[in-house]
């Protein structure tokens, strides 16, 4: 097998990312392209202004709510749904990592690929888990691929965040929450709101309350940032993008948490002028990438996003064939979604 | 029984407060309940530095070395251990978040005091590859953390050793000042918290040959800035040599450089002429290379450094001499809190015959003046002048505005961009260090590193910049491509062969980024190596 195509037959790599030949489509373009398969809805792998879209319902929602001009055609795939063209079918699974996620399943003449896109197998409140399907290669994230990133469990994490509220609230100071927009910010509205702590979301995050709540959430302990700033009681949720802005700055008293893989580090505390770290993440950590790689039981990994080149070699030495796509086609670390 | 895993954990809780006050709070707790010798090895432990100042004993243990240690003790491989320190941008962190935290033996706090004395004296890395591993083996995750950022030298958790004297005062019920002063005079926060625990801190007595930190000085840019004080600044020559304490009793002489370490040997001629002179003092002052009875170029003074004891042909060839400015205790007076002028007259009056060579001091009035005098001590081939406050205190181991340096870049160079590396302590984990190059011909040859100068804010942006651009990474070191053009002012241009261009930069600061600039309008190796020739003129 040529290892410049390490996906053949289903995908090449071409300059701008993955393109699967037999449905004409990109997966996941960073730019606009003519038909895009897409994995979910994070800014980063749904460029704005495909003319065609392949995605779960609740993905195509998103995506329309957050690019509220786009005129172009939407093909929605559930879960478990088949999709055939020229002998190659596709079927979507769920991926773990946000409302909607889905991994890419290809098969075609008894071969087989998956392609995980973001994912987790943790449980969360508003995704489903990603469940291992078996296929001949796997096409894994990598974000987190390195031994040191282990996550707690969720329910510690919301503990520990609920506990770092309350500390917040008794030394009378706005529990900040930094937490990207779409996914995190919804889970943290929930598991403060089941506590009876009321939020004030970030318009990145409130905006896609209609698409959470037609999922089944909903969100009485939650108003929008454009309502007004935080009383007292009250915790603020916006993204880390604006740990460094008067968003954050005006609060005068305050008590920023990060919530995010890269928590882990404690460098990170400067970088987000935070006071609590939080491994919180829509991403498998380490143990949880061994573990799919072993129930997909591929023949052969190609790894990519992240520590991909350093996981792959992890692998290598546990006797799995597994490289890195090649550089190129590899987008920049994506901190902000992790 | 004190465990260590109570250090660790304590150390670990001040990291994570963010307030000063706070990080004080959870080191006197720790601190406040313990007495005698587990009190003094836990307060050297919570400073980072686990051996009294004055006992010259370092771990040296480098970072593969503990990173051969870790892989033993984890079962990764070097690459793995190494890509995950890059990963988490510290070593110690990264071992403790691949550790398990299965019940463990521990280790007290003793026995880590014991085990990194025994480190220190061990010579093989061999050697202190399995002492390291065998701490490690014992030691839970939050342990091995500690331990290894102990070993590196940085605990990177917001508290130095003042912290540490705050909350001894704290802890222990002493007075603030009185246990600064103690640390200083005896050299060991260790034996400071016992005596401050026995209420004995004025029973500490400053002792001769026990290293003391220095006290720095704050640069100045231009004349002005001092101008409302200037009457009140004692002026000297600021001499570019080594920084030294010399320590004289009995005939016995001992130099220590800025490092607390004893470089006594490797100028022997310097230890010989003040055995000779009377009584018993500390002086702080400068080593020169000396020629003609005035001081010789930086340059010369380098060929006599890095050798524990210099041969013959060197010491003839480079004759060098203290020139003393400072007199921090004489005949057992410690002079520490006395002012510049009362230090003045002291140093002066331990060799009325002129044997012992002193700085002169000027006194201007104006900024004018202080130019004049800054031109007139170049042309006598010095770096700048010193302006010392004369009704101010010695600050050991302080930078303050008591003290301020005034020295001018000699020109500025822009350069580009060619690698960049993490920062440590505050900045660990920003793309702080910056290598750089200067054009020869149609490729880029580099010139210097230097921490930046620039803000977080820009060194962020930065770092968004360089991860863009990255070629290669090797190590925390990641190769970008010759974009970024910075303006650096440096304070001299030495022949180097560090760097592929011949030359480098000392002391060179970043002034400003010059994104008006491209890496093809950076300067030249031509206009470096003219520079170089009019200051070896000089």
């Amino acid at each position: 097998m040529a290892t410049d195509e390490p996906l053949a037959p289903f995908l090449e790599t071409r300059p701008e990312g993955l393109y699967c030949p037999a449905f004409e489509a990109a997966i996941d373009p960073p730019v606009a392209a003519s038909r895009a398969i897409v994995s979910h809805a994070h800014s980063d792998h749904a460029a704005p202004g495909h003319e065609e879209i392949c995605a779960t319902p609740e993905t195509i929602a998103l995506y329309r709510r957050r690019n509220p001009d786009w005129a172009g055609r939407a093909r929605e795939l559930r879960y478990g749904e088949r999709l055939e063209r020229q002998g190659v079918t596709l079927e979507l699974y769920p991926a773990g990592h946000v409302l909607g996620s889905a991994q890419i399943f290809f098969e075609c003449d008894g071969r087989s690929l998956l392609f995980t896109g973001d994912f987790k197998r943790r449980v969360s409140r508003t995704a489903v888990p990603a469940a291992a399907r078996p296929a001949e290669i796997l096409a894994t994230e990598a974000t987190f691929g390195l031994p040191v990133f282990r996550f707690p469990p969720r329910k510690e994490i919301e503990e520990r965040l609920l506990a770092a509220c309350r500390r917040a609230f008794e030394e009378e100071k706005t529990p900040i929450l930094l937490a990207y927009g779409l996914g995190k910010s919804q889970e943290v509205a929930l598991a403060l709101g089941e506590a009876g702590i009321p939020t004030v979301l970030h318009g990145a995050a409130w905006k896609l309350l209609p698409e959470f709540e037609a999922a089944g959430h909903s969100f009485p302990l939650s108003r929008a940032y454009e309502t007004g700033p935080a009383k007292p009681g009250e915790a603020l949720v916006v993204p880390p993008s604006c740990a460094r802005t008067p968003v954050v700055r005006n609060v005068k008293r305050r008590r920023t948490v990060y919530l995010s893989g890269w928590a882990t580090r404690e460098a990170s505390r400067a970088d987000f002028d935070a006071d609590v770290l939080l491994p919180m993440s829509d991403h498998a950590d380490f143990p949880e990438l061994l573990q799919h790689v072993s129930d997909v039981a591929p023949r052969r990994v190609v790894t990519l996003h992240g520590y991909a080149r350093d996981f792959a070699r992890i692998l290598l030495a546990r006797g799995i064939p597994a490289e890195p796509l090649p550089s190129g086609t590899e987008r920049l670390a994506r901190e902000e979604e992790a | 029984m004190t465990e260590y895993r109570r250090l660790a954990e304590t150390l670990d809780s001040v990291a994570k407060e963010r307030g000063k006050l706070a990080k004080i709070e959870r080191l006197a707790e720790t601190l406040g309940g313990l007495v005698g010798e587990e009190l003094a090895v836990s307060a050297r432990l919570l400073s980072g530095s686990p051996f009294a100042e004055w006992e010259q004993a370092v771990t040296s243990v480098g970072w593969v070395t503990m990173a051969k240690a870790a892989s033993e003790v984890t079962g990764w491989d070097l690459e793995t251990i190494g890509a995950c320190a890059t990963a988490i941008g510290d070593l110690g962190e990264a071992v403790g978040l691949l550790l398990t935290d299965a019940p463990t033996e521990g280790l007290s706090v003793l026995e880590v005091d014991a085990r990194l004395r025994e480190l220190s004296r061990e010579r093989k890395a061999a050697g202190k590859q399995a002492a390291v591993a065998e701490m490690l083996r014992r030691s839970s995750p939050v342990e091995a953390k500690y331990l290894v950022k102990t070993l590196s030298g940085s605990l990177r958790i917001g508290a130095d050793v003042t912290t540490i004297e705050e909350a001894i005062a704290q802890g222990l019920g002493a007075d603030r000042e009185a246990v600064a002063r103690a640390r200083r005079d005896c050299g060991d926060i260790g034996e400071t918290a016992v005596a401050a625990r026995e209420g004995r801190l004025a029973e500490i007595r400053f002792r001769l040959f026990h290293p003391i930190g220095f006290m720095l000085a704050t640069p100045i840019e231009v004349a002005e800035e001092v101008a409302s004080e200037l009457p009140l600044f004692a002026i000297e020559d600021k001499f570019d040599g080594i920084r030294a304490h010399a320590h004289k009793s009995d005939g016995r002489v001992a130099l220590f450089s800025r490092t607390l370490d004893d470089v006594t040997a490797q100028f022997p001629e310097i230890a010989s002429e003040l055995a000779t002179l009377p009584g018993s003092f500390l002086l702080d002052g400068e080593v020169l290379a000396w020629r003609d009875g005035r001081p010789d170029s930086f340059f010369r003074l380098q060929r006599r450094l890095g050798r524990k004891a210099p041969d013959p042909e060197v010491l003839e060839e480079i004759p060098v001499a203290f020139m003393a400015y400072d007199c921090l205790a004489r005949e057992g007076r410690p002079l520490f809190e006395e002012a510049w002028t009362e230090r003045r007259r002291e140093l002066e009056a331990i060799s009325p015959d002129g044997a012992l060579r002193v700085s002169t001091v000027f006194r201007v009035e104006t900024p004018a003046e202080l130019d004049r005098l800054f031109d007139e001590a170049r042309e006598r081939g010095n770096e700048g002048l010193m302006l010392k406050r004369v009704d101010s205190t010695y600050q050991a181991g302080k930078r303050g505005r008591a003290w301020r340096k005034y020295k001018k870049a000699l020109a500025t160079l822009d350069v580009v961009v060619t690698a960049v590396q993490q920062g440590n302590g505050k900045r660990a984990g920003m793309l702080s260090d910056y290598t750089f190059a200067v054009k020869d011909g149609d490729r880029f040859v580099n010139i210097g590193k230097a921490y930046s100068g620039l803000t977080d804010e820009e060194i962020r942006l930065m770092g968004t910049v360089f991860r863009k651009i990255t070629v290669a990474r090797y190590g925390p070191v990641r190769a970008v491509e010759p974009q970024v053009v910075l303006e650096v002012s440096f304070d001299s241009i030495q022949k180097s062969t560090r760097h592929k261009s011949g030359f480098a930069l000392r002391f060179p600061r970043i002034v400003r980024l010059r994104p008006d600039k491209t890496a093809g309008e950076v300067d030249t190796l031509q206009t470096v190596a003219e520079i170089y020739e009019r200051i070896a003129e000089r």
